[in-house]
């Protein structure tokens, strides 16, 4: 992940740039980012976090994460993103019971008697659920105090605006523009 | 400090008594023990070599005795547990007893505040630790959540900030908001800086009060209250804990407070020579500080004189 900090102060920009990078690799959205961009300014205060998405949030199926195959009354799947993989077996748990769904590998998963069915559309994650992560991952990545934010969420490129008292006109405008900025950065990827 | 196994533990304390030590501290985890104690420096020798024959090791704690408050702005995740915990872990390893603090309303730049009644709290220790951010207009804005504490303060900060050098009595920068713990060996070096720092403090403060000296040390009251059954049987760690002017005794303020004060000691009633007030934390302990020698003798004066007709 490439990550920009524009700040006048030189500690607290620093740090923080290594601070994000940990606090991401902590929870595990890093891998997801393509790009950062942090504005500082704690005299006012006020704190610009944007973010650049490797892929757009969608609703994710079984058939984005894994190959399927029928073979008579039973299904096949072989995962091929094992970060799904506890989800399919909830999925599949959830609808068909523990005795018809068989994990033969860490890849490779049989459903008996689940022959006819479009297993491939059952949704694993939803794009929401994973945007509200990301937003998650970069509010606790801000400074405590500031508790007042506003969310900006465009394609790839989540901002978020945040300050300590009022959020004003101005604060927002410039997070805007920012998010524009960053957005622009993306379509030209 | 004797670091080792429960083997001969017994023997340890008796033979502590026997060259007229003091046990400050005892930790028992399973089969491990460890003992804080003050002995005389003739001695030092051949206590180690008696810890050495049960398998144990001694060295140095310059901070025994002491209980120091490491406090940060609330007890959120942004400043839990690093690096507070890992300040207050090296104050321990050197024989301080810690206690960690947040703020009820300490985050934020313009919002941050901290309550009368937390101050006081604070000033129950020998001394406190301020860990603040990384952003130095933060930090200077920060400075009144500190001033008005009465026992020495230790400001930790990222940045050094300007213009508050006279708020506190000393400060180390360089240890900032952290996710990970302090583990590399230049964070280590801020530790021990922290812990070189907290030690010259207190220091200076053990000299000030050896300018006025306390009518009795805090060790002798320890003897006198591990005698008092309802400390003896206290199942709270540590039920007595050293200050340098006085001690925390972790039984009820209300029912107590009596029992101890009537409590003689150089055939003085306990009560006399020292204040006995209940925690501000809450009830369930009771501070007691002692008053220096000259107190003790202007109190005796002032009743004598009342005395004479």
């Amino acid at each position: 992940m490439d990550i920009e900090v524009i700040s006048e102060d030189k500690f607290g920009g620093e740090t923080y740039k290594a601070l994000f990078a940990e606090i991401m690799s902590d929870v595990g959205k890093a891998f997801h980012m393509e790009k950062a961009s942090l504005v500082l300014k704690p005299e006012i205060p006020l704190f610009i976090f944007s973010v650049q998405l490797r892929t757009e949030h969608a609703d994710k199926t079984i058939a984005d994460v894994a190959n399927i195959r029928e073979e008579g009354d039973a299904i096949h799947i072989t995962v091929t993103d094992e970060r799904y993989a506890p989800e399919i077996m909830k999925e599949l748990w959830e609808r068909y019971g523990k005795s018809r769904v068989d994990q033969q590998t860490r890849f490779d998963i049989e459903v008996q008697g689940a022959g006819g069915t479009d297993i491939g559309s059952f949704i694993v994650a939803s794009g929401e659920e994973y945007l509200k992560e990301i937003v998650g991952a970069v509010w606790r990545s801000l400074p405590e105090g500031i508790k007042n934010r506003h969310t900006f969420i465009d394609g790839k490129v989540i901002t978020v605006v945040a300050t300590e008292e009022i959020l004003v006109p101005r604060m927002l405008n410039e997070g805007l523009e920012h998010h524009k900025r960053m957005t622009g950065a993306a379509k030209d990827v | 400090m004797y670091d080792g196994g429960v083997y001969r533990g017994e023997e340890l304390n008796e033979l502590i008594e026997d060259i007229g030590g003091v046990v400050i501290q005892t930790t028992r985890s399973s089969q491990l023990l460890s003992v804080t104690m003050s002995i005389p420096s003739e001695d030092k020798k051949m206590v180690t070599e008696f810890c050495k024959e049960l398998g144990g090791t001694v060295k140095s704690v310059p901070l025994a005795g002491t209980e120091i408050a490491v406090v940060g702005p609330t007890l959120g995740r942004h400043h839990m547990p690093h690096p507070i915990c890992d300040i207050a872990e090296s104050l321990r390893r050197q024989g301080a007893i810690t206690v960690v603090m947040g703020l009820a309303r300490g985050r934020g730049k313009l919002t941050s505040q901290i309550s009368l009644e937390e101050k006081m709290i604070i000033d129950e220790y020998d001394a406190a630790i301020f860990s603040l951010g990384n952003f130095k207009p933060c930090v200077e804005a920060k400075t009144d959540l500190f001033s008005d504490i009465r026992v020495p303060v230790i400001l930790v900060s990222g940045p050094r900030p300007d213009g508050v050098d006279d708020k506190c009595d000393g400060i180390v920068s360089g240890v900032g908001r952290k996710v990970s713990r302090m583990r590399t060996a230049p964070e280590r070096d801020k530790l021990d800086e922290i812990v070189d720092l907290v030690e010259k403090v207190l220091d200076d403060k053990r000299r000030f009060l050896d300018e006025d000296p306390l009518f009795i040390h805090p060790a002798e009251i320890k003897l006198l209250l591990e005698e008092y059954e309802p400390v003896s049987m206290c199942l709270r760690p540590a039920p007595i804990v050293l200050h340098l002017d006085g001690l925390r005794v972790k039984v009820g303020y209300e029912e107590h407070r009596e029992n101890i004060g009537n409590m003689m000691i150089y055939g003085r009633r306990l009560g006399d020579v020292c204040r006995l007030s209940p925690s501000k934390i809450n009830d369930s302990s009771i501070i007691i500080k002692i008053k220096t020698q000259s107190e003790v003798r202007q109190e005796d004066l002032e009743r004598e004189g009342a005395d004479d007709p």
